[in-house]
């Protein structure tokens, strides 16, 4: 890869998101420069149908949310040992190839088993 | 390198970056234009025609109205984080785009040989792209906890679990890609699909084809995957915000919505490449933004078409159906590479094997 | 001197967003300091030509770990008062490896490893290498048993997980849509005789 590489590549990206965070804050400090601002209490409260907010917004939530990103990152880990191995593929030859799909049995268990208890299962 | 010729480099970087930014910012605006005359094409009538020519000012009037609304920021929110939230989502929704590429170009024979049109051709842009486009997750999740009230907290949770269920499916879908082309960089992957429409990967990839454009329409919450912002959660995670605040988090989904659209047209539609070799002297970029626009006007269709899943559905067919798929299709194609005989059929689209 | 600058610059951010970490009051707060982190750490994976491992970095870290991390704060909602309450009580303890850490980086830095000369000088390998398929090439082949460990460990994971965390409601009524799409006429109808 080499400095060149690193310079001629990953300096645009920073500047780029230099640029992208000047475009997200420009609008919002323009509206707030140009809009007239007319705050009041009832205006500034919390939004809830008409009425009044009564109890902490911040509610506990169903536990299966928290399983679903449990799952979400076993199998994102999975799909980044599946990155490297697609592109070598043809170099690691046919033990690479049914080494991967054991890999992947291994994690279909799971998947089977996570299926057959429901815990991909919504109401 | 001397000062000076850093400095000329960097202008030319910052005036390629801003000649992208500045331009996805201005479709967005006309694909809401878009939007509104199609889909009032397709349910019979007229859409928005009243401002200027055939309506081709409502967009400027649009932005005007919300940059002249006043900013409402909730006593009880978090305003740091209340404030941040907008710009974590636009943030990253344009900076996926550095790594695009919009073509390739000699500049009219002053370069020796083609060069790739991408502000940074990485060896790993198919990564990049994806762990960018992962980041919007906290634009969204900020905004709804920030806001510290319900239907924004409810909607910011539901909006999360949806995207990262549908992540994991686009996840495996694209390995199939990367199997064929051998590479993470996305020229690597056009070059891979070049001479003619039989060579694109929507061929042997047609259902990872299906998995991708679809999960990325529930990636960035369009119809029917609209539910995070349905009425029953009054908009979603954005409740709270007003003006341009609240604009910004819409330009970021369109803005994830032409990526989309550019990622599938490079990964499964041979990217800047004529459907037939012959029609290769128009210019790539004008074939690149030409399917990036009609699968735009897919996403368009499918709004004032198809009716909304319920969540328990959504979640059915990202976890039930689109991964299975993308993994049997994993194996599918490494079977093909390594079987003797189907090996063949195969190779016609991996050339540089 | 370009990269001098860019390593001074993300380690600097690392220190400054590790120590807002522990010193914010509100978790959230920390939680997008540790974020913020991550992006550094995956800048100076970069500056090593690991491009892989950078990417994955924020593709796992901040793309999926993170997000759990916020799952759990918001649903935990840590009674900041509660918190502080014990400091005290664990602060000699603290302190104790706070100190011990500290004499251990001094003794580090001194033990001459760190001297010119001696420190391996970055170099950069030619364009020519790709980072990602290096790894492939070794993961696949050489540390294959490593690799099929990490299954198991993910297979171990995901079943905990379901173990730990899964309560199915008794009362929930669940669409099968296979059923229903493979009904038949013979299923609902009854021809009566009238």
């Amino acid at each position: 890869m080499g400095a060149a590489y690193l310079a001629n590549e990953y300096i645009p990206i920073i500047i780029f998101i230099v640029i992208a965070l000047v475009m997200g804050v420009a609008p919002l400090a323009l509206t707030y420069l140009l809009a007239e601002q007319k705050p009041d209490a009832e205006k500034l409260s919390a939004y809830e149908c008409g009425f009044e907010a009564f109890e902490d917004a911040r509610m506990q939530f169903d536990v299966r949310f928290y399983l679903l990103a449990i799952l979400f990152v076993v199998f994102d880990l999975e799909s980044a040992f599946l990155f490297p191995w697609a592109i070598v593929l043809n170099k690691i030859g046919f033990f690479g190839f049914v080494e991967m799909m054991l890999f992947l049995v291994i994690l279909l268990v799971g998947y089977i088993y996570a299926w057959k208890k429901g815990a991909l299962q919504w109401e | 390198m001397t000062g000076l010729e850093m400095a000329a480099t960097a202008g030319i970087w910052t005036l390629e970056i801003l000649a992208i930014a500045v331009t996805v910012a201005l479709s967005v605006a006309y694909i809401t234009y878009a939007e509104r005359r199609v889909i009032g094409w397709i349910q019979v009538r007229k859409g928005c025609n009243r401002v200027g020519p055939a309506g081709l000012l409502q967009p400027l009037a649009d932005g005007l109205k919300l940059v002249l609304k006043e900013t409402i920021i909730p006593t009880t929110a978090n305003k740091f984080l209340f404030i941040a939230a907008p710009i974590m989502s636009l943030t990253p929704a344009l900076v996926a785009f550095a790594v695009v590429p919009f073509g390739e170009t000699s500049l009219f024979g002053i370069w020796d040989g083609p060069h790739v049109m991408a502000i940074a051709n990485l060896n790993v842009g198919l990564l990049y792209i994806m762990a960018i486009s992962s980041l919007s997750i906290y634009g969204i999740l900020m905004a709804g906890w920030s806001s510290n009230s319900k239907y924004p907290f409810i909607g910011a949770i539901r909006s999360t679990c949806q995207m990262i269920s549908y992540e994991i499916s686009m996840g495996f879908g694209l390995v199939t890609v990367m199997m064929l082309a051998g590479s993470l960089n996305l020229a690597d992957i056009v070059h891979a699909q070049a001479g003619g429409i039989q060579h694109w990967y929507m061929i042997p990839l047609f259902p990872m084809l299906l998995v991708y454009f679809i999960s990325g329409c529930a990636e960035t919450a369009r119809t029917p995957f609209d539910l995070v912002e349905t009425e029953e959660l009054v908009s979603g995670y954005y409740t709270e915000y007003s003006g341009m605040w609240f604009a910004t988090f819409s330009l970021a989904e369109y803005g994830a919505m032409i990526l989309i659209s550019l990622m599938t047209s490079i990964l499964f539609l041979g990217g800047w490449y004529a459907p037939i070799p012959a029609l290769d002297f128009i210019p790539g970029t004008f074939w690149l933004l030409g399917k990036t626009a009609f699968l735009i006007f897919v996403f368009i269709w499918f709004r004032a078409t198809f009716p909304r899943y319920r969540y328990d559905q959504m979640m059915r067919l990202g976890w039930k159906v689109f991964l299975p798929w993308a993994l049997a299709w994993i194996a599918v194609v490494g079977i093909f590479i390594y079987t003797p005989g189907l090996d063949s059929i195969i190779n016609f689209w991996m050339p540089w094997r | 001197m370009l990269e001098t600058a860019f390593f001074n610059l993300f380690a600097g951010l690392s220190i400054l967003s590790g120590m807002g970490v522990v010193l914010a009051r509100n978790t959230m707060h920390s939680v997008m300091f540790l974020i913020f982190c991550f992006f550094n750490a995956a800048g100076l994976f970069f500056m090593l030509d690991a491009e892989f491992i950078g990417i994955i970095m924020i593709l796992i870290y901040v793309g999926a770990v993170m997000v759990l991390f916020m799952f759990v704060v918001m649903m935990l909602e840590v009674n900041q008062a509660k918190l502080r309450e014990g400091f005290l009580q664990y602060l000699p303890l603290g302190g104790l490896i706070a100190v011990i850490l500290i004499i251990e980086f001094i003794a580090a830095a001194q033990s001459g490893v760190f001297t010119e000369g001696v420190k391996a000088t970055a170099v950069h390998i030619s364009q020519q290498v790709n980072n990602t398929a290096e790894i492939g090439q070794v993961l696949y082949t050489r540390y294959l048993l490593g690799f099929e460990i990490a299954a198991i460990i993910l297979l171990v994971a995901l079943v905990g997980a379901v173990v730990l965390t899964l309560r199915t409601r008794k009362d929930a009524k669940y669409q099968n849509i296979a059923a229903q799409v493979h009904v038949r006429k013979e299923d609902r109808m009854r021809k009566v005789r009238m």
